[in-house]
């Protein structure tokens, strides 16, 4: 009974404390709350490598580059494919099987995937995704291009302009 | 000293825990309450006529709680109040890991799911909570608290 009170006690000040409050806030909601939930994704394993790590730039590497056509247009590592990452919708089915048809035909082993270096970063989801979708072998590079850039600003041709 | 003596006396210092723990979780939903309106929609439990409701009233019951606790005043009913409200959150809690969102919990300043997701570990927190909060109802006698204090004085 007592506990009874108390909850309704609470519940009258903070009513009061709301109406009186200039940013109080509606009793009933106007409309739907936006909330972005991202469901549980069906993704493969991914590892993170440093972008200091010379693997990156070996012949057994394929690069994917995950930003925007207009980030990757900027600058690139050379070699790199690009495929824009799209935080709403998966790869379409034939980017992904051109992919696939690009690294077997390479003489990689291992895929190295980078995005925007953000949190979340797209690199790493785009790797999760293509792993999930059947691409072996998949890793990241921790910090994305910004960390490329950093690590590789001494080497011309790792980093180049795609009008270069 | 008697089983029951020590059990009392144990209580004491989980009544100013639970009443710390319960007053640091409230600060940020009443000084923010849109955002914990917010956490609890992403829930998608309740409908969205008692969002507000719950996100104005749900932090001073947590306020009051806690300062009851803290203070040794009806501290059983406090207790019986923090218990009920953990066996809500579990159940919020179990509903969103079974439908596997990737969220943060709401319980304490506003954090995204990258900082501070719900899982497993999340739901245990809150059992352990409730066994707290439930050993305090059983076994808390008032001392070093406010209800103690009065009867001495008004006996």
């Amino acid at each position: 009974m007592e506990a009874a009170i108390v909850a309704l006690a609470g519940s009258v000040i903070a009513l009061v404390f709301n109406a009186l409050r200039p940013a109080g806030l509606a009793m009933v909601a106007r409309s739907p709350y936006q909330t972005l939930v991202p469901c549980p994704e069906p993704g493969g394993p991914v590892e993170a490598i440093d972008a200091g790590n010379p693997e990156i730039f070996s012949p057994r590497s394929f690069l994917i580059d995950a930003r925007s056509r207009e980030a990757f247009g900027r600058h690139h590592l050379t070699e790199a494919v690009n495929v824009p990452y799209d935080w709403l919708d998966p790869v379409p089915e034939e980017i992904l099987s051109k992919l696939a048809h690009s690294i077997a035909a390479s003489a990689a082993t291992r895929v190295v995937v980078y995005g925007d270096g953000g949190r979340p970063d797209s690199g790493e989801h785009l790797g999760k995704e293509i792993s999930g979708r059947g691409i072996k072998n998949v890793t990241f590079i921790r910090g994305g291009a910004p960390a490329a850039l950093r690590s590789n600003s001494g080497e011309k041709s790792s980093l180049a302009p795609e009008d270069e | 000293m008697t089983t029951a003596r020590i059990a009392a006396w144990s209580a004491v210092p989980m009544r100013w825990y639970l009443g710390v723990l319960f007053i640091g979780a409230c600060i940020h939903k009443i000084s923010d309450p849109a955002s914990f309106a917010l956490d609890i929609a992403t829930y998608d439990i309740l409908p969205l006529a008692a969002i507000n409701l719950v996100a104005i009233t749900l932090p001073w019951i947590e306020l009051f709680t806690g300062v009851m606790l803290i203070i040794g005043w009806r501290a059983r009913s406090a207790s019986l109040l923090v218990a009920a409200m953990m066996f809500v959150f579990l159940a919020a809690l179990s509903i969103a890991l079974s439908r596997g969102l990737d969220m943060s919990c709401g319980c304490f300043a506003a954090q995204g799911a990258e900082d501070d997701p719900i899982s497993r570990m999340t739901l245990l927190r809150d059992v352990a909570w409730l066994s707290l909060a439930l050993f305090v109802f059983s076994f808390d006698r008032g001392l070093a608290g406010l209800d103690r204090w009065i009867e001495r004085r008004h006996p």
